[in-house]
């Protein structure tokens, strides 16, 4: 393409920004709104999904081992599956200790092996088994990993937090596909916001657009300023949106670490930088994409 | 340089529009289209500039068949066969100059070729004084002969004129057709649509009469409005 093409190019999509002032900027409000719901749903849905995700890393199974079995056998067979990342031998002493803290048992003794003892002695025995504390991959895998551990022999029970883990799953694949739905309707609405938008536009302009059809403009020569129109309205309406959405996550970042301090957002950097990035990547798409819809009627000749 | 070879266009709503016309108009030619309102004149000047295609029949244009021009090609041939319209149809917010100059821009053309055929366009359809001027400062006379400018700065060897006078006094009519006939004495095939009576008479050109989407008579030189 020519160079003094390029320019005419560009400075008509530009007049034409400047020129359908009022229309130009209902398009960039328009997309900046569409923007600012789609990041607000984005950014909620990153959350959950990563409040899932820790609450569900935290998920472990308990297999507790029958007082003969072979400790180091049953921890091999665990670990040879692909699922199981790690398997920790826990004794029964330690499991002792643990149960004491938890429910809240006061001992005078500041030794571990002192308190064990006097717990043992308190109780009559220790009453719990040795254990391996199971941790998985992928938390999916928790309840196919448990069924598999009760099989091997010397393994007396398996445990996990089945209803809470099973809950924390399906609330982040719920997360995951709602975010997702919702992503796609709030994409189809400025898909077709934009359309319009280019549609006024055209219709403004449709005047112009004949003559150059009549003095022998291509249809692609006509289209690249609409389309560059779309580009920059979305480019607008994407930095608008960046502007108020940022600023309302941190804030919202600040006050629920105040206030909430068992929920822990995301904020890093680079998760914005990305998301920020997404924004225009998305304003630039549907500007393109939305123009190049309403084009495709308009511009059909014989 | 024009050929129609049995040409009919029946509208998707069944008006038949034209109806089997054979019509050949030879390069530098100057004719008048004649007719009363929906006899098919702007449907035969919108068959040249593919605008429309036939239903039935060829259109050739400078030796090739548009008939079956595919989309793409169309505005290849636009830049061959130009149209000026009744109502000028100029960018009101794009001075004189700018005006014409789109004509060329669409067309990338440089700014060097801008600047050297633009002013001798103006010239010839004798605007030069106005181009910085913006359309809705001219008078409809003035406004249909940056129109022809327009369509003549990239020098088209077919000019069209569908009814080019239609709103013009009767003074400023006979500027204009006048004009278009310097036009044709250099070599461009112009065909003009019209029922101004007057001028056709007066100048007494070849005249294709249409009635009813019907050719009933094409008067070589020295053609009359009504038949004799």
């Amino acid at each position: 393409m020519r160079l003094n093409t390029i320019e005419f190019l560009l400075q008509q999509s530009w007049e034409g920004v400047v020129r359908n002032g009022l229309v130009s900027l209902a398009a960039v409000a328009n997309i900046a709104v569409a923007l600012v719901v789609l990041g607000a749903i984005v950014l909620t849905g990153v959350n959950l999904q990563h409040m899932a995700s820790l609450q569900a890393e935290a998920a472990v199974i308990t297999v507790d081992l029958e007082d003969e079995a072979d400790t180091a056998e049953i921890q091999a067979a665990l670990l040879g599956r692909q699922q199981v990342k790690e398997a920790k031998f826990v004794g029964k002493d330690e499991s002792l200790l643990k149960w004491a803290e938890r429910i809240g048992l006061e001992l005078p003794e500041p030794d571990p092996d002192r308190r064990v003892k006097l717990i043992t002695e308190l109780l009559g025995g220790n009453p719990l088994p040795d254990s391996l504390c199971v941790k998985p991959v992928d938390p999916q895998d928790i309840p196919a990993i448990a069924a598999e551990a009760k099989k091997i022999p010397g393994v007396a029970e398996v445990r996990y937090g089945e209803q809470v883990t099973e809950k924390l799953l399906t609330l982040a694949r719920g997360t995951k596909i709602s975010g997702l739905v919702m992503g796609l309707i709030m994409g189809a609405a400025t898909l077709l916001i934009i359309g319009t938008t280019i549609r006024l536009t055209i219709y403004a302009r449709r005047r112009e657009i004949r003559i150059m059809q009549l003095v022998g403009a291509t249809n692609w020569f006509i289209r690249i300023p609409f389309l560059l129109e779309g580009v920059f309205q979305g480019l607008a309406g994407a930095l608008i949106a960046i502007i108020i959405l940022l600023p309302a996550y941190s804030y919202a970042q600040g006050y629920i670490d105040r206030n909430l301090e068992f929920i822990n957002l995301v904020y890093s950097t680079e998760v914005l930088a990305i998301f920020a990035f997404g924004l225009v990547a998305c304003g630039l798409v549907f500007g393109a994409a939305g123009s190049a819809l309403s084009l495709r009627r308009y511009l059909r000749v014989v | 340089m024009i050929h129609l070879q049995q040409v009919s266009v029946v509208y998707p709503n069944g008006t038949r529009a034209l109806s089997n016309v054979d019509l050949h108009i030879e390069r530098g030619e100057f004719a008048f289209i004649t007719g009363a309102s929906g006899s098919g004149k702007s449907t035969l000047l919108a068959l040249v500039y593919r605008d429309i295609a036939p239903t039935e029949g060829k259109v050739i244009v400078d030796g090739q068949d548009i008939a079956k021009l595919p989309p793409r090609r169309v505005p290849y041939l636009r830049r061959k066969v130009s149209v000026v319209f009744q109502d000028f149809r100029l960018l009101p917010d794009k001075t004189i100059w700018e005006n014409v100059g789109f004509a060329l821009d669409v067309l990338g053309a440089s700014r060097r070729e801008k600047h050297h055929k633009v002013p001798l366009t103006l010239e010839l359809v004798g605007l030069s004084s106005k181009a910085e001027d913006y359309p809705r400062e001219l008078s409809a006379g003035e406004q249909q002969r940056v129109c022809i400018a327009r369509s003549l700065v990239n020098m088209p060897p077919v000019l069209l004129a569908d009814e080019p006078t239609g709103n013009l006094d009767p003074d400023m009519s006979w500027e204009i057709v006048q004009l278009l006939a310097d036009i044709a004495g250099q070599g461009t095939t112009v065909v003009m649509a019209t029922h101004d009576k007057r001028i056709v008479d007066r100048m007494g050109r070849r005249v294709v009469q249409l009635v009813q989407g019907m050719m009933v008579r094409d008067a070589k030189e020295g053609g009359r409005y009504d038949a004799p």
